[in-house]
């Protein structure tokens, strides 16, 4: 995001300008952030569904299944078990995510309509 | 996600970072200075080379945090999962790595204590509900520091954008001068 003068008009900056270009800046940097934890938290369900699908296969009685460091012994049932309480909060977790993202977007949008409004071509809001 | 209405106007500093000058009026702020143009551009860019060398000493702190917390968490998981061991009397089985590649079969009885390595070579044994204190407790401070680490980096950034608007603004006045001083040199030639 730029904020380039245009060639050498008098712009005049209000306070409250400077904080609305601020702002957009802020929501901008937490929109880049929230679109990689949106994307990891996408791939660590895509984890769980697999590891789910493995464990239906598999008949062995007990599975190693990693808690910290080490790989524990344990029976089948409990790793379903956890396997599926991990996959909730994955879920909900995501679902946050995608909230949010969805109230900065509309936050940038209602931005850009007022800093476009007055300052027309002297900046620019685009990402590069 | 904050929503505060920063009024930075009142803020002159934040945890050794200064604030950039929110200036009104760019004739009145180089009169105030008594900098002329390029004196002022070159001090700006030069605050603006230091609030970037700042925010990449906190970018790599927020990094090591973000990479701490996950480390407890597990920690945590351990201790609990032990802790739910204990009432069946059964021993743990763990496989864990002794060098990259090659694991080893651990037979972990039940026990009520832990040993926790702190750092610096320095491991303590702890009761799990020490232990399981000690942890949350650590893993409070690290998201509580994490928490003050982001709050720095906004303002940094407002800082920054703050001073790249004025760096522009300076330089469009300049020009607008310039032209205005064109456009008189014209019409007393004609």
């Amino acid at each position: 995001m730029q904020q380039s003068g245009a060639s050498g008009s008098e712009m005049e900056v209000t306070w409250e300008d400077q904080q609305n270009i601020n702002k957009f800046g802020r929501l901008n940097n937490r929109l880049h952030e929230l679109e990689d934890e949106i994307k990891i938290a996408k791939e660590t369900n895509e984890n769980f569904e697999d590891a789910s699908n493995e464990l239906i296969l598999t008949d062995e009685e007990i599975v190693r299944f990693q808690i910290g460091e080490v790989f524990a012994h344990v029976p089948k049932d409990e790793v379903e078990n956890r396997i599926e309480q991990m996959k909730e909060v994955t879920e909900k977790n995501l679902e946050k995510l995608i909230e949010e993202k969805e109230s900065i977007l509309s936050q940038m949008a209602e931005l850009k309509k007022i800093l476009y409004g007055k300052f027309k071509d002297s900046i620019n809001l685009e990402e590069d | 996600m904050e929503t505060s209405a920063s009024t930075s106007a009142s803020v002159t500093e934040r945890r050794g970072i200064p604030a950039a000058a929110f200036v009104e009026d760019v004739q009145i702020y180089l009169s105030q200075t008594g900098l002329d143009v390029n004196s002022a551009l070159a001090f700006l860019q030069e605050r603006l080379q230091q609030y970037r060398v700042v925010e990449m000493k906190l970018l790599a702190q927020q990094r090591d945090l973000q990479a701490k917390i996950p480390d407890i968490e597990k920690c945590l998981d351990v201790v609990a999962t032990l802790q739910a061991k204990k009432g069946t009397g059964e021993a743990l089985i763990a496989d864990f790595e002794i060098s990259e590649g090659i694991y080893s079969r651990a037979r972990i009885e039940d026990t009520d204590s832990v040993c926790l390595w702190l750092g610096a070579n320095v491991m303590l044994e702890y009761s799990r509900e020490e232990a399981t204190a000690l942890l949350q407790k650590n893993l409070e401070n690290a998201k509580a520091s994490l928490e003050v680490l982001v709050a720095d980096l906004q303002f940094l950034r407002d800082q920054v954008t703050i001073t790249q608007v004025t760096i522009a603004r300076v330089y469009n006045w300049d020009v607008h001068q310039r032209r205005l001083q064109q456009a008189v040199a014209t019409a007393s030639e004609s």
